[in-house]
């Protein structure tokens, strides 16, 4: 009997709560569509200031602008309107979905709305673009509490309504949205590298930015064969330096090594991949670049920067990724292949060669493709050892990565020539795309083949 | 095991070849290891001191030639960057392995995760140019700066977390939901505190990471060397990391002076990194004997 009361005024108390918290969201849900007839944003021109409220944005023309050469109507940008529209909207829709008693669409309605004023803060860019035509560079977008107020009333009314659910669905909510945060971030990622890169290679015409082999910014030259094929030379040179060590190094940590030696030297590897790659640059401008300078055979041919220079760099950077990728698979051979392999009479290197490698092959080519991207990617080691002459790959000479022909220029480059060099980003995310899928595809198929 | 065949007697000329190679491929990996530490600390020690970490820096006058700003701009890189990226991080590993079953969208964030550890850092240092200094209208300022270094660690965040978790065994969560209590109760009481370790580890791993992440500062939180004004302004301001200040003066270095500077803070680097990498390795050791 007072089990049941006691569960009836829990019950009831529940109920209280979650009234108070639908309460809430509905209240706060009014107020951010209030705001939209509050001063949303403030544009400071020259010497006018205007102060528009949502509504307004969403339904004015623009603005009239006088300029000291030339006057002009500033339109609000579409996609600003319908995210303004967008949010109001999308705040009465949460509102009404609470009142019906669906909390979940509610709150994915409520964090729609919030997410507008970032749409809109993204989207009025491009008044400032137009200002900047009409020859007013003076001009300043400001956002006023309204505007940020949907935004955290937004994120808060969400929450509120799925609280209403209970904690349990609360949490889970929040850490579902919380990862999506990668997959959002590479979506993004994508979609502007390649709209940031597109427009220069539309420009310039895809064959004669691909294949051109002439770079020259003051000569509006944009070809980057050069860079693409330094890149691939470097990424060649540093694999078939770095795979054989790296996967020597992961039989010895893996198989023949002590294991007092293995626990000192798997440290070693550890550290070598933190070392940060301006380190490794440094080092390499002090100790390899001097070296090549000054070692006899070379001396007459070159100034010591060098695709050389930076193979050896990279080699020393893809170690530990292959070395790790390589004793991760080597450890995951059964112990039963190497036992029949020594009682058939084998000794321990024939085993380690003729059964471990092979069996550990799929993760061992997955390691030396990881590889392959680190040595596409790296920048800064690079920069400070090749020479950063856009010039055809030589061994000896001075060389342009793709990746040391972004930062090399990125600082001073305008116009066209700044649309290059995100072109080359491009170019550069396409080539690792490629790779990471292909390693995912060969991960994938290893994990497939070992269950079989 | 024996290491050569039946009573020792024959031993193959290959075998000797190989388990040379074998040995001198690990050889060269330590020795070249040991080679870049004891190079730069050997270069770069005699030159650090109290004075050195303590003062500002200025390119023209020779009074001034500490790091003390670009350690503040890395510490406010750090922290703030592990603000935004640890919580995002650790729910999405909780998601993964406690709440997510086998589905479409559990895979898209596992090979976005993968893919986002793949992207070159310049990549994101072009993306973070783009997009959080140009459309957001950050400018170069160090908060551009950590939510771009913020997507970079994320992968790191995640996978590390996630072993971790994975490791809690699977009898304590039946018997904390035995007990009666529910799915969040047992996620945040029993397995998360139970990882901690790992979870301490993976934001380690990161730390190290931004400790040391140059190209995609490059651009986004950019090159300023100047000591910083204000608590709360200096999150807006353009800054320098100590890995950009050892590159710019590397660069720009002209006299023996200068190279000193670089030396200088390769090696405070270096130090940071080791005792970053060794405090991750302490706590990991820790989660394996539980």
């Amino acid at each position: 009997m007072s089990t049941s009361m006691m569960s009836a005024v829990i019950a009831q108390k529940n109920q209280k709560n979650n009234n108070i918290k639908k309460g809430l969201a509905i209240l706060l849900g009014l107020l951010s569509v209030l705001a939209f007839f509050l001063p949303y944003m403030q544009f400071v021109f020259k010497n006018t200031t205007y102060v528009v409220s949502g509504f307004q944005l969403a339904t004015i023309k623009g603005f009239r602008v006088i300029g000291p050469e030339l006057s002009g109507l500033v339109t609000i940008p579409l996609l600003t309107r319908i995210s303004v529209t967008l949010g109001i909207l999308l705040a009465i829709a949460g509102i009404v979905l609470l009142l019906c008693g669906k909390p979940a669409l509610a709150g994915i309605a409520y964090i729609l709305s919030g997410i507008t004023p970032m749409i809109v803060l993204i989207s009025t860019s491009s008044i400032q673009e137009a200002v900047t035509q009409l020859n007013i560079s003076r001009i300043s977008i400001d956002y006023l509490w309204p505007s940020i107020y949907v935004l955290v009333g937004g994120i808060i009314c969400s929450v509120l309504s799925l609280w209403t659910q209970g904690t349990e669905k609360l949490a889970e909510s929040i850490f579902l949205v919380f990862s999506c945060v990668s997959v959002g971030s590479v979506i993004l990622i994508t979609v502007y590298i390649f709209a940031a890169g597109a427009p220069a290679i539309i420009q310039i015409g895809l064959g004669q930015f691909l294949f051109g082999t002439q770079w020259n910014a003051e000569a509006n030259l944009f070809g980057i064969l050069p860079l693409i094929l330094s890149s691939i030379a470097g990424t060649i040179g540093a694999i078939l330096i770095g795979v054989p060590i790296g996967i020597l190094t992961a039989v010895f940590l893996a198989e023949t090594a002590k294991p007092q030696v293995a626990r000192l030297v798997h440290p070693a590897v550890e550290l070598l991949a933190g070392i940060p790659s301006v380190i490794y640059g440094f080092f390499g401008m002090l100790v390899i670049v001097p070296t090549i300078r000054d070692f006899p055979p070379f001396k007459d041919n070159t100034i010591g920067d060098s695709l050389l220079a930076a193979i050896i760099i990279l080699a020393i950077m893809v170690l530990p990724t292959i070395v790790s990728v390589t004793e991760t698979s080597l450890k995951a051979v059964p112990q039963a292949y190497r036992e029949a392999s020594l009682a058939l009479g084998a000794t321990q290197t024939t085993t380690i060669f003729k059964v471990s490698i092979p069996a550990a092959r799929s993760g061992i080519l997955a390691g030396a493709i990881l590889g392959v991207g680190r040595a596409i990617g790296e920048t800064m080691a690079v920069i400070m050892v090749a020479g950063n002459v856009a010039n055809m790959p030589s061994l000896l000479g001075t060389v342009r990565l793709l990746t040391t022909g972004i930062a090399m220029e990125m600082s001073y480059a305008s116009g066209l020539h700044r649309e290059a060099l995100f072109a080359i980003g491009l170019v550069l995310f396409v080539f690792i795309m490629i790779v990471n899928i292909s390693f995912t595809y060969i991960s994938k198929r290893g994990v497939q083949m070992d269950a079989e | 095991m024996p290491s050569s065949s039946l009573y020792g007697k024959k031993r193959r000329t290959t075998d000797t070849v190989l388990k040379v190679l074998i040995n001198g491929a690990a050889a060269i990996t330590v020795v070249t290891l040991l080679g870049i530490i004891c190079y730069i600390l050997f270069n770069g020690l005699p030159y650090i001191s109290w004075r050195f970490i303590s003062t500002s820096y200025s390119e023209t006058n020779d009074e001034l030639k500490g790091i003390l700003p670009m350690i503040i701009n890395t510490m406010y890189i750090v922290v703030i960057t592990l603000l935004i990226s640890a919580p995002i991080g650790i729910s999405s590993a909780i998601y993964l392995t406690q709440y997510a079953k086998q589905g479409k969208l559990v895979r898209a964030i596992r090979f976005t995760t993968e893919v986002l550890s793949g992207i070159p850092s310049i990549i994101f240092g072009l993306f973070g140019y783009t997009v959080f200094c140009i459309l957001f209208r950050l400018q170069t300022s160090i908060l551009a700066g950590c939510l771009t270094m913020s997507i970079c660690i994320l992968p790191t965040i995640i996978r590390t977390t996630e072993e971790s978790l994975l490791s809690v065994p699977g009898a304590y969560k039946e018997g904390a939901m035995a007990l009666g209590a529910g799915k969040l109760r047992v996620v945040m009481g029993i397995v998360l505190p139970c990882a901690m370790p790992g979870v301490l580890t993976a934001v380690i791993l990161a730390m190290g990471r931004i400790v040391g992440e140059s190209a995609a500062l490059l651009f986004t939180s950019g090159l300023s060397y100047n000591m910083p004004k204000g608590f709360w302004s200096q999150i807006f301001a353009s800054g320098r990391t100590l890995t950009l200040h050892l590159y710019q003066t590397a660069r720009e270095a002209a006299s023996p002076d200068a190279m000193h500077i670089a030396y200088a803070t390769a090696a405070v680097l270096l130090i940071l990194v080791f005792l970053l990498n060794r405090l991750a390795g302490l706590l990991s050791r820790m989660l394996r004997k539980g």
